[in-house]
């Protein structure tokens, strides 16, 4: 029976000598749709990935990829997982033919039609070396590769880094519109914003090598507010506003993002002093930064 | 046309959800016309199907828009599901929302009608 989950992990922590990557770290992935894992530099991202794929081992804890203990995963298990890595790492000196032509022959369920079909949006030619292609063909390269192998589940990770505008809308274009498909699962780890509202189902926000938060994007940005005060004397801390996750003095006025607040935190704001209090929009690019540079005065979930 | 801004104060959803109303509203949507499929907008905004899929769904509850099945999805025609109490007491609770929000920033009455005029233009020019 097919698990519900694409990456379940329980517990799970690394250590590297006394720095911890990863804390006591559990959280479950349904099957199905685009995850967008984000996180600060140093959030366990990677280090997850690597637990997870079998290349590393974890201090403790267990993990398991679709529906497979980590340490235990077969060739056949690690076909079904597609993978598309930052740097593109692709042998240089091989012909893009040569090394489809090998990738097709490691892959049963390969599929010529969706290889077709994404380097359709990339100009690249068979006989061309991989040493001459620009950044964002060798992109195109390898997510034509990965989609064509037909994978349950799909992990890129920082796919777009370095591509221009063009490049970067049509491997969007191909990883939604040739790779998105019933019961897939695709797993995208990125720093940039722009992309993440552009293809994300869910967001996994991992922070300090725990899972912050798990939500839908229009559901995270309705719990995240942002007031403009003013009149907040320098006295009243930041400690006592409620669901506080960020503060900013702007010319005089205090800037404050909060997390699950309502309307009558204008109340409570004029009660600690502000004489006016305006609540703005809250995009989702600022709602995530606050999120994650929030400080230890804030409520942790 | 919906547009999608990345970095836009309101996620993707909001701004479908948002841009689909505001043109119901315009008359630049008439009722009976029909919507891009929930894969023909999401690939012309670059956007997760999923999400568009979402908001045509939020849409449809609203009982703006309505999916026949296997045709497509098309503007509805106007029906007011809520009483004219109840669309007015929503009616009052926005306008007071608002007069407490602009209250504070010191504006002369006369300023703040011109901006709310300039804003419902829009929709006058389509009544007219």
């Amino acid at each position: 029976m097919m698990s519900d989950y694409v990456i379940e992990t329980s517990a799970l922590s690394k250590t590297f000598g006394r720095k911890q990557a990863l804390r006591d770290l559990t959280m479950s992935l349904p099957r199905g749709g685009v995850h967008a894992v984000i996180g600060s530099n140093g959030a366990g991202k990677s280090t997850l990935f690597r637990i997870l794929l079998g290349i590393l081992s974890p201090s403790s804890g267990s993990s398991r990829i679709l529906g497979v203990e980590s340490s235990q995963l077969t060739p056949e298990v690690r076909g079904r997982i597609g993978l598309v890595h930052e740097e593109h790492t692709l042998p240089a000196w091989m012909k893009v033919r040569d090394l489809v032509a090998l990738n097709r022959r490691l892959y049963p369920q390969w599929d010529d039609d969706v290889h077709r079909e994404v380097m359709g949006h990339f100009d690249v030619h068979g006989d061309q070396k991989i040493s001459e292609l620009s950044r964002g063909e060798r992109a195109g390269t390898s997510l034509a590769m990965a989609l064509a192998q037909g994978p349950e589940l799909l992990i890129l990770d920082e796919p777009t880094l370095g591509l221009d505008v063009v490049a970067k809308q049509a491997f969007l274009q191909s990883l939604l519109f040739v790779g998105g498909q019933e019961g897939r699962t695709i797993v995208y780890c990125s720093h940039q914003m722009d992309e993440i509202e552009r293809v994300a189902d869910n967001l996994v926000i991992l922070e300090r090598g725990e899972v912050a938060c798990l939500a839908a994007p229009e559901d995270f940005c309705e719990r995240v507010s942002y007031w403009v005060t003013e009149g907040l004397s320098p006295r009243v801390a930041n400690g006592s506003i409620p669901g506080l996750l960020q503060a900013r003095e702007i010319e005089g006025q205090r800037h404050l993002v909060v997390l699950d607040q309502g309307d009558d935190l204008g109340e409570r704001l004029r009660g600690l002093g502000a004489v006016s209090v305006q609540r703005l929009p809250v995009g989702l690019d600022r709602a995530v930064n606050a999120y994650l540079t929030r400080g230890h005065h804030a409520p942790r979930r | 046309m919906i547009q999608i801004t990345t970095g836009d104060s309101r996620p993707v959803f909001q701004q479908i959800v948002d841009g689909f109303r505001m043109q119901v509203a315009t008359g630049e949507l008439l009722p009976g016309t029909k919507l891009p499929s929930t894969r023909g907008l999401a690939m012309q905004l670059t956007v997760n199907p999923n999400t568009v899929a979402k908001a045509y769904s939020a849409l449809t509850a609203e009982g703006l828009i309505e999916s026949r099945q296997g045709v497509g999805v098309f503007v509805c025609e106007p029906r007011q599901q809520l009483s004219y109490e109840e669309r007015r007491r929503r009616l009052d609770t926005a306008i007071q929302q608002l007069v407490t929000t602009v209250i504070t920033l010191g504006f002369e009455p006369d300023e703040i009608l011109d901006a709310l005029e300039k804003e419902l233009a829009p929709l006058l020019r389509k009544s007219s």
